[in-house]
């Protein structure tokens, strides 16, 4: 409680002085500021972007480290932070000219500084992950390792969940689809002192999902990594491990489904029963078995089921009936 | 004394037993796929699902089967009514289901070598075995591998007109095999027509 308490003063702290400060905070940006800094980032966009690095504006510059760079005004603008001036991240000095500054790098603001408020609920969820208990693995985890702050959008304006679920899983499968970019963060193998930790297989660690890979389409890693929290607060960052993480299929194959407060969560308040079905919102992307009902069907289809056992029991019944009268008849 | 006649040759057994198994398991595991609830006690879902898939490969196996050996032994000829008065002959069929069976009457359309199925059993038979199960079977297989299904259909996934013809076409085929299996007992006695599809041999 002391512990939070500090925090929270600290953030005060942050949010009374230091902010207006820096001018840095993540009040919505109005139309005006925008179109200014879109024009601004124009000057980075000569070499940071595809065509740039195709053909850089001097001629003697080695573009091959950003190679694997994905600024683009396209891809930029739209993302979370597409409002803003590059250099309201980067520093405001050391970025007007090329070659940059070293200084610069070491500059770059971190997310707490416009964020805190968020910082400060998430930070204790992200302690608690199992990539911050790792020694090792904790030391580089930072709050860009999983958001790229060029590109990622925020669930709620992403809207489509086929996206949502790309983008996502892309953050966490970066790593644990790739073995090169696994061993950076790995710690030592138990087994192979000297040695980093294998990436154990996705699939496999997974295979008693049938079909895992379709699962990897239309759902995210964190539906099932962490754990569920009511619908208005913030997503948890708390990434459990296997114990922990969720195994039960029915929290989302059912017709009470999980999901509506995971994935769906920024739909459901449009839920239409759209053409009679139940959890339409989700029959938007994937149709769930055990989730996607349409009850006036299977109504019907039971009833139906009803009416043939019953009409064969009555007819089985008459039959017995008539025999016997039958045989009655006969022996009289 | 009744007469004997050998009807059904071994491998239309076998088919029709492994059949009848498979399509039962797939029933009730897709029963508990479809109703899944925490508060019913159906099949748990996981293990549906897996016994579902192998049941449902081994059953388009089996009618992989059914449709080749049909075609070589000439059995499928057994599944085509014949005119003239198709009609005229269901609906003394039917006549017999709804009154005569009552009444103790007598087959109007006893089995011969050359004729196993009446008129309206062959219709039947025909319906299910060449125009639902086909379905059925594409349907699941679409569902096993959902790459092949559209993309979307209309602003839905498009796994919905697969998953819910899927849906549809079990339900004929349950409702058939619930038909199915009572009229078998309307043999010479309650028993003889499970006998014949065990033995092979049939007792007017
Ligand atoms: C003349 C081309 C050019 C322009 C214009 C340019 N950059 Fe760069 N920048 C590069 C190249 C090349 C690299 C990679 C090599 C390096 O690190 O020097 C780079 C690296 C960077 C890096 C990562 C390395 C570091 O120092 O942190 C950042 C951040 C960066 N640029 C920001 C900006 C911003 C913001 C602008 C616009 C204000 C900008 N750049 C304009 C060429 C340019
Ligand atoms: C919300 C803050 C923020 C904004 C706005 C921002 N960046 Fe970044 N940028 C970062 C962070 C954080 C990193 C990663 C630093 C690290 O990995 O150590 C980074 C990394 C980079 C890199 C090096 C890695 C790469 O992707 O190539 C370049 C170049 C870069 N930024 C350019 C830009 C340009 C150009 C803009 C404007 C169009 C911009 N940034 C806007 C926060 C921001
Ligand atoms: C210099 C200030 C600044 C920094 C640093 C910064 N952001 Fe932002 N962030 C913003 C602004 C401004 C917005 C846009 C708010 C809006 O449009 O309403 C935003 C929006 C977001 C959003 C979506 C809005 C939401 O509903 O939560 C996320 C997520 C986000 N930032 C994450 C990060 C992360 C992670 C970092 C660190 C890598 C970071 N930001 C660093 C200023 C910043
Ligand atoms: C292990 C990967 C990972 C790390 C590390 C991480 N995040 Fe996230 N974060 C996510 C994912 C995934 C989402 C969900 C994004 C979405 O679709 O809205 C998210 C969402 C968010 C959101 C929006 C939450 C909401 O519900 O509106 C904020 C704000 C945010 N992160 C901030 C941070 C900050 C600050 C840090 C560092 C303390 C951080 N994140 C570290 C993966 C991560
Ligand atoms: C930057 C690389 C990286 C990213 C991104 C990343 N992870 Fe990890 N993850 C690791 C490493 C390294 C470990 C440590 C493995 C170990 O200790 O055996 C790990 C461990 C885990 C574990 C526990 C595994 C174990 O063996 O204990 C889970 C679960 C996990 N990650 C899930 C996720 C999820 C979900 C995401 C996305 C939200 C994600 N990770 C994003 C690198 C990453
Ligand atoms: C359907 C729920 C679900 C989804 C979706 C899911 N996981 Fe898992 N994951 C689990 C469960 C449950 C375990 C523990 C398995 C076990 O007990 O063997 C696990 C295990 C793991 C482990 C190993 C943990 C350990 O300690 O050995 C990693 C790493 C992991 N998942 C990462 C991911 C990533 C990355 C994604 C997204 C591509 C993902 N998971 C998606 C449920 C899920
Ligand atoms: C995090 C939510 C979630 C959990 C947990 C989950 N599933 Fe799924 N599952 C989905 C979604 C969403 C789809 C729809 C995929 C699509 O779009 O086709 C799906 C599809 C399926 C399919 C059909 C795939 C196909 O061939 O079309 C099967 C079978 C399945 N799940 C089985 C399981 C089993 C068994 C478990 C438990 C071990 C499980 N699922 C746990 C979300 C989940
Ligand atoms: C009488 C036979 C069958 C019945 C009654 C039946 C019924 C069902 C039902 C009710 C579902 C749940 C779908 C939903 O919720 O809408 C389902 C799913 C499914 N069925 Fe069938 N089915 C039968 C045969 C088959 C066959 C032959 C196959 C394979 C070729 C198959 C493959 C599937 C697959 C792949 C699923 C998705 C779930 C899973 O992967 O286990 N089914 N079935």
């Amino acid at each position: 409680m002391r512990v939070s308490g500090y925090r929270y003063l600290i953030a005060l702290l942050l949010i009374g002085w230091g902010c207006p400060a820096l001018a840095a905070s993540d009040a919505p940006v109005d139309q005006t500021t925008i179109e200014m800094n879109r024009k601004a980032n124009e000057a980075c966009y000569a070499c940071h972007s595809a065509a740039g690095i195709a053909k850089p504006p001097k001629a003697d510059i080695d573009m091959s480290k950003l190679k694997d760079s994905r600024l683009e005004p396209t891809i930029y603008n739209p993302s979370d932070h597409g409002v803003m001036d590059c250099r309201e991240c980067h520093s405001k000095t050391h970025y007007t000219d090329y070659p940059h500054a070293e200084a610069g790098k070491s500059e770059t603001v971190g997310c707490t500084a416009c964020h805190a408020a968020k910082v400060l609920r998430l930070e204790p969820q992200f302690n608690a992950s199992v990539h911050a208990k790792v020694q090792g693995v904790k030391e580089k985890f930072t709050c860009f390792t999983c958001h790229n702050p060029h590109i990622n959008i925020v669930q709620k304006r992403l809207q489509d969940p086929a996206k949502i679920v790309a983008q996502d899983n892309h953050g966490c499968l970066e790593c644990h689809n790739s073995s090169e970019m696994f061993a950076k963060f790995a710690p030592e193998g138990e087994k192979t002192p000297g040695l980093k930790k294998l990436r154990p297989d996705i699939d496999t660690i997974h295979d008693w999902l049938p079909n895992a890979k379709a699962h990897w389409q239309s759902v995210r890693c964190i539906e099932c990594h962490t754990p569920e929290v009511a619908e208005n607060k913030m997503l948890s960052h708390e990434i459990l491990d296997k114990e922990k993480s969720e195994k039960k299929c029915l929290s989302c194959h059912s017709a009470n489904s999980t999901l509506k407060a995971r994935l769906y969560r920024h739909m459901v308040k449009d839920e239409q029963q759209k053409y009679g079905f139940t959890n339409s919102v989700l029959l938007s992307n994937s149709y769930i078995i055990g989730a996607t009902r349409h009850p006036l069907l299977d109504s019907i289809i039971i009833a139906l089921v009803i009416a043939t056992l019953l009409g064969v029991l009555l007819h089985g019944a008459i039959r017995i009936v008539m025999s016997l009268r039958r045989k009655k008849e006969e022996s009289q | 004394m009744s007469e004997r006649v050998y009807l059904l040759p071994l491998w239309i057994r076998l088919w029709h037993w492994t059949n009848a198994l498979l399509i039962i398991t797939l029933t009730i595991t897709g029963v508990s796929l479809h109703f899944a609830d925490p508060k019913l006690p159906l099949v748990e879902f996981s293990l549906a699902a897996r016994i579902h898939d192998l049941a449902g490969l081994a059953l388009v196996a089996a009618y992989g089967f059914f449709v080749i050996a049909n075609i070589v032994s000439g059995n499928w000829w057994q599944y085509v009514p014949k005119p003239p008065g198709i009609l005229d002959r269901c609906m003394k069929q039917a006549r017999w289901y709804l009154w005569g069976i009552f009444k103790g009457e007598p087959h109007p359309y006893p089995v011969t070598l050359e004729v196993n199925f009446n008129a309206m059993q062959a219709l039947i038979y025909w319906f299910i075995m060449y125009l639902m199960m086909p379905t059925l079977l594409i349907t699941g297989l679409i569902f096993m591998f959902p790459q092949f299904a559209p993309d979307r259909v209309f602003d839905m996934d498009g796994l919905l007109p697969v998953a819910v013809l899927h849906y549809l076409t079990g339900t004929v085929i349950v409702l058939f095999m619930i038909a199915h299996m009572y009229l078998g007992t309307t043999g010479h006695t309650v028993t003889t027509m499970f006998k014949t599809m065990i033995t092979g041999w049939h007792e007017h």
